[in-house]
C-alpha cells in the first residue's frame, strides 16, 4: 500500500496554548470553511501557494530568472497570482527570505520522527500533539493514520476543529483524542453562513452528539466585536454548551489582526474594518455571562 | 515588602557610583616596608594584620551586619602588590570610562602616585609575569583578546569557597589559632620542611588574630555610636552589634545574625587580603540552616526578621566592588565580584536538601534586587514542586536570576574529576557556572581561548585578518584547501596551538602566584592545609583541580566551519578563494555571498549538520586541554563559560565565514550566536545538549531570552520549568533566562534614570542594565527572543 501523505502547512514545535503542556501543532492544509477573519488564510486550500513578503524583496531578479511562468518579482500583482503554479522555484533561490511555501507533504513516519524529537519535552510537561489547520478533519484518512501512530507513542493528543465533518467517519479517530477543541463561531445560522461560507447546523449536531458520549471537550469562540462578540451570541452559545456537554467548558479567544499580513503576502484582500478586538472589560463581561450559564471558563494562556 | 532600613540602603546602592579607597593599599605598603627580609608568607599575613588594626572602621546608618572595605559605602580597594601600572595609567580616567567607572579624587591620585606606587615598582605580580613570560607566548597571550589570562596575573586568583560548615562556624578563629599552636608545638624544626610549616602556622595565626582584632574594633565603634545614639531602637541594635562583634569571629556563633556576621567578616577579610573575584558564599541554605532553626525555635525571629538579615548581607556583598582594569572590565562587566551563592539541590546523602532558607534566598533577591550574590539554584526531578515554582517566579521577574543548574550534571562533573561521592553531591557554584566544592584549590576561570581566532588563523595562513600580524602557526599559507576535511584540520592545528599558548601562560602565572602570593588566610579554612601545615598554593587542599580553560566562540566557530562546508564543498555556490576574498574584504562587494553564508545552517536550531561540528570541537577541546598538567600535576580542565567576553573577543576577529562582519561579537558559553537560534527554545536546548556537557568540568553556560508572555502565568512558568527539566534530562548543566521585553530594554537605554535597579542577565551572572556599556546593552537586546507559538 502506498503511504498516504498529508498536506501540512506547518509543524509548530514549542506551542503552549492549544492543550496541556508543551506541544507540537500540526497544521493541516485545506478547510471547508472560509471565515473572513481567519488568521491562517493560507489554509483555505490544500494546494501549495507562495507567500511573498514584498517588504523584504530587493528586486535582485534571481526569482524572475528561474520562474517557468515568467512572472516578475511582484507575485502579488493579480495577473501574477493567476499565472503562478506554486512550483516554488523562486523560493529556493531567494536570499532575502521574501518567499515561502505554504504547504509541504509529509508521510506519517516523517511527522512521527519530528514528534519523537520533542518527546522528552512533551513528557516532562504533560504535553503532546495538537491537530489544527486549516481543518485537520478535511484530510480524514491521513489524520486517522497519524492519530493511530501517535496513539501508539503514548502521547497526549488534542484536536482543534471547526466541527464541520462527517462524524460517522471520524468517530474512531476522536476516540483516541484526549482533548477536543471545537469552535462555535456563531449561533445564528444565517450569519454563520454569511461569515464562514457554511451552515452551522452540522457543527451543532456534531457537538450535541459528541457531548453525549464523552468529556474532554472545550468549545472555543474566536471572539470578534461586531460579529459574534455580543452578549446575546455568547449567552446563546453558553446555553447550547450547557445543554449538550456533560462537562461544559468554553474558552473565548479574543480576535487579533496578526493574520492581516498573510492576506497581503498571498495577494488577497482583507477587510478588517468590521472586526473589533475585544477589550479586557469585554472579555471579563462575556466570561461572566458564560459562568452565569453554568459553563466553566477555561484558559490555555 | 522591603523594610525601611533595607529600602534606604538599597537607594544608596543604586544611586551612588563606587569610590576608590587607598586605605588598605597604604597600610599594606607601610607594612611591607617594615617586613623586608621576611618570608612572603609572613609578610602577607603581617600586612593583613596591620590592615585589620589600622583600617578605618565604619558602620553605616541602619546596618545590622557590619564591616566595610574602606571609608565609602560603595567602595573599591587597591592591591598594588598584584598590579599597579594599569591603575597608574588608567586612574585619571576612572570616573569617565565606559565600563565600570569609579570615583577617585585628585588628592587620592596624588597620594598613591607619591607614596604607594613607587614602592611596588618592579615588585608586583604583573611586572614579574611580563618579565618572565616567553616573548612568543606574550605575542598571543597578553592583551590580545585571543588568549586572555589577564585575571590571573593582574589580580589575585580568588575562586575560593570557604569551608564554613566544617571549619569556621565550628571552630571560630579562636579554635583555628589553638589548632595552629598545637601543631607548631609538635614540629621538630630540624626536620625537612618544618620551618616552612612553622611559617605557615604563624601566618595563619597572624591572619586569625587580625580578624579578631578587626571585629573588636567594630565592637568598640558600635559601643561608641550607641552611646551617642538618641533613637532607642537603633541604640539597642548597636549594642547588640557590639556584643556580637566582641565574640564573633573568635568563637562559634549561636544565632542566625551571629553566623551571618561571621561569614561576612570572613568575606571582608578575604577582600582586604586579595581583592578577589569569586569568593563564594557557597551552599548558604545548608550551613546556615542550623542557625535558622535555632532562631525559630528560640522565638528570636520570624521569617521576615530572617529575611531582613539576609537582605542586609546581600547589600554587603554588593556594596564593595572589584577594582579592575578597563580591559578586564570588558570581560567581566558590571562591577561584578562573582560571589556565587547556591541554594537547593541534594544533600551529602543524596536526598533533596531544599529548605526554608532556599526560598528566603530567592525572596531576598526578588525584593532587594542586588547584583550580588550571584544566586544559583540546583534543580532536579527530586526538587520540591514549590521550589521549582518559586525559581520560575523569580525568572519571571526578568532579573536574570537565578542561574539554574542541573543537580545531577554538577555531580557528574565533579565525579569525572575524581571527587568522592558525598563531596561530589555537595557541590556549589563558583563564580558564574563552575561546579565547585569547598575543600578544593582550583583556578576556575584561568584563560579565555578565542575559538574564532583558530578559524581566522586556519583560513589566513596564521595571520590576523584585522592587523595582518602573524598570530598563529605559519601553515596553509597558500590558503589552498582540497577538501572540507583539510579546512577542519587547519582549524584544529591552529586551535591546538592556542591551547598550548594558554597552558604556557598559565604555568608562568601559576609558578609566580605560588612564589609570590601564599594564601594563609584562605588556607586557614582548609582542614587539610592545617593538618599538613601546607598552604593552598603548595597543594595543601584535599582536592587540587587543574586550571580551567574557557572556550569562547564555540557556536561562532562551528557556524563558520559549517558555512565553508556548505557553500564551498557541498553546494559549491562559491570557491574557497572567493569566500576567503569576501572575508578579507569584510563582505564588502560580496553582499549576496554574505547572505548565503548567513543562511547556512546555524548552531542552536537542532541541525546535525552544524551541531556535529560543534560537538567535534568541544570534544577535541576537552581531550587537548586534558592532555596537559599544571604545576601540581593536575590535568587542565575545559569549560564553556560566559562572562561578557564574547564582545572583546569579537572585536579582534575579522569577518568570519558564517556571514559575521569584522569586530562583531562572537558567542558565549554553549549559547548560540545571538540572533541565530531562530527555531524554538527546544531546538536551541537540543543543540546545546548534544555537547557532552559533563566532561567540561569547568562548567557550561546557556543564556536564553524568553518573551515575558511565556512566564506571565503560572501555567506558562510550569511549562518553562518542564522545558528546563527536559534540558537537564538530556545532560545539560546550566541555563539562565532574560525575560524582559525588548521594549523595556530599549526604554531603559533611553531613560536610564528610571531603571537604576533593572537587573539583567549578562552571561552566567546578572548586573544592573544601566551599568553596562552601550555595546553590551545592544548585544543583550539582540539575543533571539523565544516566543511561545
Amino acid at each position: 500500500m502506498m503511504a498516504c501523505k498529508g498536506r501540512i502547512l506547518q509543524l509548530q514545535h514549542y506551542s503552549v496554548n492549544d492543550g496541556e503542556g508543551i506541544r507540537t501543532i500540526v497544521f493541516f492544509a485545506g478547510c471547508p470553511l472560509h471565515c473572513r477573519w481567519c488568521a491562517n488564510p493560507e489554509g483555505y486550500t490544500p494546494e501549495n501557494q507562495i507567500l511573498f513578503i514584498a517588504s523584504r524583496c530587493v528586486q535582485c531578479g534571481r526569482c524572475t530568472a528561474v520562474c517557468p511562468q515568467h512572472i516578475g518579482w511582484d507575485l502579488n500583482d493579480a495577473a501574477a497570482r493567476h499565472a503562478c503554479i506554486g512550483c516554488g522555484a523562486c523560493v529556493d533561490v531567494c536570499l532575502e527570505k521574501a518567499r515561502t511555501h505554504t504547504v509541504a507533504e509529509y508521510t506519517v513516519k516523517e511527522i512521527v520522527e519530528k514528534l519523537a524529537s520533542q518527546q522528552l519535552f512533551f513528557r516532562n510537561s504533560g504535553g503532546g500533539v495538537t491537530y489544527s489547520g486549516g481543518e485537520c478533519t478535511s484530510q480524514s484518512q491521513f489524520l486517522s493514520e497519524l492519530v493511530d501512530a501517535v496513539y501508539d507513542m503514548g502521547l497526549d493528543q488534542a484536536i482543534e476543529t471547526s466541527g464541520f465533518f462527517d462524524l460517522s467517519l471520524l468517530r474512531p479517530v476522536l476516540d483516541k483524542i484526549d482533548l477536543l477543541f471545537i469552535d462555535i463561531k456563531l449561533m445564528d445560522r444565517e450569519k454563520h453562513k454569511q461569515y464562514t461560507g457554511v451552515d452551522n447546523s452540522l457543527i451543532l449536531r456534531n457537538i450535541a452528539e459528541i457531548g453525549t458520549h464523552r468529556t474532554g471537550v472545550v468549545i472555543r469562540v474566536p471572539t470578534i466585536i461586531g460579529i459574534n462578540g455580543d452578549d446575546e451570541n455568547i449567552r446563546k452559545t453558553a446555553r447550547f454548551v450547557k445543554t449538550h456537554l456533560q462537562d461544559p467548558k468554553m474558552e473565548l479567544l479574543p480576535y487579533h489582526s496578526y493574520g492581516a499580513d498573510k492576506y497581503m503576502q498571498l495577494g488577497m484582500t482583507y477587510d478588517e474594518s468590521s472586526f473589533g478586538t475585544p477589550s479586557e472589560e469585554d472579555m471579563a463581561r462575556l466570561n461572566a455571562i458564560i459562568e452565569s450559564e453554568g459553563v466553566t471558563v477555561v484558559s490555555y494562556r | 515588602m522591603l523594610t525601611e532600613r533595607i529600602q534606604k540602603a538599597k537607594d544608596e546602592y543604586v544611586n551612588n557610583k563606587p569610590a576608590i579607597s587607598y586605605d588598605r593599599a597604604r597600610i599594606w605598603t607601610e607594612s611591607y616596608k617594615r617586613t623586608e627580609g621576611q618570608s612572603e608568607m609572613i609578610r602577607r599575613a603581617q600586612a593583613f594584620k596591620d590592615v585589620c588594626e589600622e583600617l578605618t572602621v565604619t558602620i553605616f546608618p541602619g546596618e545590622l551586619i557590619v564591616g566595610a572595605v574602606g571609608e565609602f559605602r560603595k567602595c573599591g580597594i587597591l592591591t598594588p602588590e598584584f598590579s599597579w601600572t594599569w591603575v597608574d595609567k588608567e586612574m585619571d580616567h576612572f570616573s569617565d570610562r565606559v565600563q565600570d567607572p569609579y570615583e577617585m579624587t585628585d588628592e587620592q591620585r596624588q597620594y598613591v602616585r607619591q607614596h604607594i606606587f613607587p614602592y611596588w615598582q618592579g615588585k608586583s605580580l604583573e611586572e614579574a609575569f611580563l618579565a618572565q613570560i616567553p616573548d612568543e607566548t606574550a605575542t598571543v597571550a597578553v592583551d590580545t583578546g585571543i588568549v586572555d589570562i589577564d585575571s590571573k596575573w593582574r589580580q589575585s586568583v580568588g575562586e575560593i569557597t570557604p569551608d564554613y560548615e566544617d571549619c569556621l562556624l565550628k571552630k571560630g578563629f579562636g579554635g583555628i589559632i589553638a589548632e595552629c599552636k598545637d601543631k607548631m608545638a609538635q614540629l621538630t624544626l630540624s626536620r625537612p620542611g618544618a620551618l616552612k610549616q612553622q611559617d605557615f602556622y604563624r601566618a595563619v595565626i597572624l591572619c586569625s588574630e587580625g580578624m579578631i582584632t578587626l571585629a573588636r574594633r567594630y565592637a568598640q565603634k558600635a559601643t561608641e555610636m550607641a552611646a551617642a545614639e538618641t533613637d532607642s531602637s537603633r541604640k539597642n541594635e548597636l549594642l547588640q552589634i557590639a556584643d556580637i562583634c566582641s565574640r564573633i569571629p573568635e568563637c562559634p556563633p549561636e544565632t542566625f545574625q551571629e553566623a551571618l556576621q561571621m561569614i561576612w567578616f570572613y568575606q571582608l577579610g578575604g577582600i582586604l587580603m586579595e581583592n578577589p573575584l569569586s569568593l563564594n558564599p557557597g551552599r548558604f541554605d545548608q550551613y546556615m540552616y542550623p542557625y535558622y532553626q535555632h532562631d525559630k525555635a528560640a522565638g528570636l525571629h520570624d521569617d521576615n526578621g530572617i529575611l531582613e538579615l539576609i537582605e542586609c548581607y546581600w547589600l554587603k556583598l554588593s556594596e564593595w566592588v572589584w577594582t579592575i582594569s578597563a580591559n578586564t572590565a570588558d570581560f567581566f562587566a558590571g562591577y561584578n565580584q562573582f560571589q556565587n551563592l547556591t541554594v537547593g539541590g541534594s544533600g551529602r546523602d543524596g536526598k533533596d536538601a531544599t529548605n526554608e532558607l532556599s526560598y528566603l534566598a530567592l525572596k531576598a533577591t526578588a525584593e532587594v534586587k542586588t547584583h550580588q550574590p550571584g544566586l544559583s539554584v540546583r534543580i532536579s526531578q527530586k526538587s520540591p514542586r514549590d521550589f521549582v515554582d518559586a525559581v520560575m517566579e523569580l525568572v519571571a521577574q526578568g532579573t536574570g536570576f537565578p542561574a539554574i543548574h542541573s543537580d545531577k550534571t554538577g555531580y557528574q562533573m565533579l565525579k569525572n574529576l575524581g571527587y568522592e561521592t558525598e563531596d561530589a553531591r555537595d557541590w556549589n557554584n563558583c563564580g558564574c557556572v563552575v561546579p565547585h566544592f569547598r575543600k578544593t584549590f582550583e583556578w576556575t576561570s584561568t584563560v579565555n581561548v578565542n575559538f574564532s581566532g583558530a578559524f581566522e588563523y586556519a583560513t589566513n595562513g596564521g595571520k590576523s585578518r584585522i592587523t595582518g600580524k602573524q598570530m598563529g602557526l605559519p601553515v596553509y599559507q597558500d590558503r589552498q584547501f582540497a577538501s572540507y576535511d583539510a579546512v577542519e584540520e587547519a582549524f584544529f592545528t591552529q586551535f591546538d596551538n592556542l591551547i598550548d599558548i594558554s597552558v604556557t601562560g598559565t604555568l608562568v602565572a601559576q609558578r609566580l602566584q605560588k612564589e609570590m602570593i601564599p594564601r594563609p588566610y584562605f588556607s586557614a579554612l582548609f582542614e587539610d592545609c592545617l593538618e599538613k601545615g601546607k598552604d593552598l598554593v603548595d597543594g595543601g587542599a584535599k582536592y587540587n583541580v587543574g586550571p580551567v580553560l574557557t572556550g569562547i566562540g564555540l557556536a561562532e566557530a562551528a557556524n563558520s566551519l559549517a558555512a565553508v562546508k556548505k557553500l564551498v564543498f557541498d553546494d559549491q555556490v562559491c570557491t574557497m578563494a572567493q569566500l576567503l576574498k569576501a572575508m578579507d574584504e569584510n563582505w564588502e562587494g560580496y553582499e549576496e555571498l554574505q547572505k548565503q553564508a548567513q543562511q547556512a545552517p546555524k548552531y542552536g536550531n537542532d541541525l546535525d549538520y552544524v551541531d556535529d561540528i560543534a560537538q567535534r570541537i568541544a570534544n577535541h577541546f576537552y581531550e587537548k586541554t586534558h592532555s596537559y598538567t599544571d604545576i601540581y600535576g593536575s590535568p587542565f580542565t575545559s569549560a564553556f563559560m560566559g562572562i561578557s567576553n564574547f564582545i572583546p573577543t569579537g572585536r579582534v576577529i575579522g569577518a568570519t565565514a558564517c556571514g559575521r562582519k569584522a569586530g562583531e561579537p562572537i558567542s558565549e558559553g554553549v549559547s548560540p550566536v545571538a540572533g541565530t537560534d531562530i527555531s524554538t527554545p527546544i531546538s536551541a536546548m537540543k543543540s546545546c545538549a548534544k555537547l557532552n556537557q559533563d566532561i567540561h568540568s569547568g562548567g557550561t553556560l546557556l543564556n536564553m531570552r524568553l518573551n515575558h508572555d511565556l512566564v506571565s502565568t503560572k501555567r506558562g512558568r510550569s511549562n518553562i520549568a518542564s522545558m528546563v527539566q527536559s534540558f537537564f534530562d538530556m545532560g545539560a548543566f546550566h541555563v539562565q533566562f532574560n525575560t524582559l521585553s525588548t521594549k523595556t530594554l530599549l526604554d531603559a537605554q533611553a531613560h536610564p534614570e528610571q531603571y537604576k535597579d533593572l537587573l539583567v542577565r549578562v552571561a552566567g551572572y546578572s548586573t544592573q542594565f544601566v551599568h553596562l556599556s552601550k555595546t553590551l546593552q545592544d548585544s543583550i537586546i539582540r539575543r533571539s527572543v523565544h516566543d511561545g507559538m
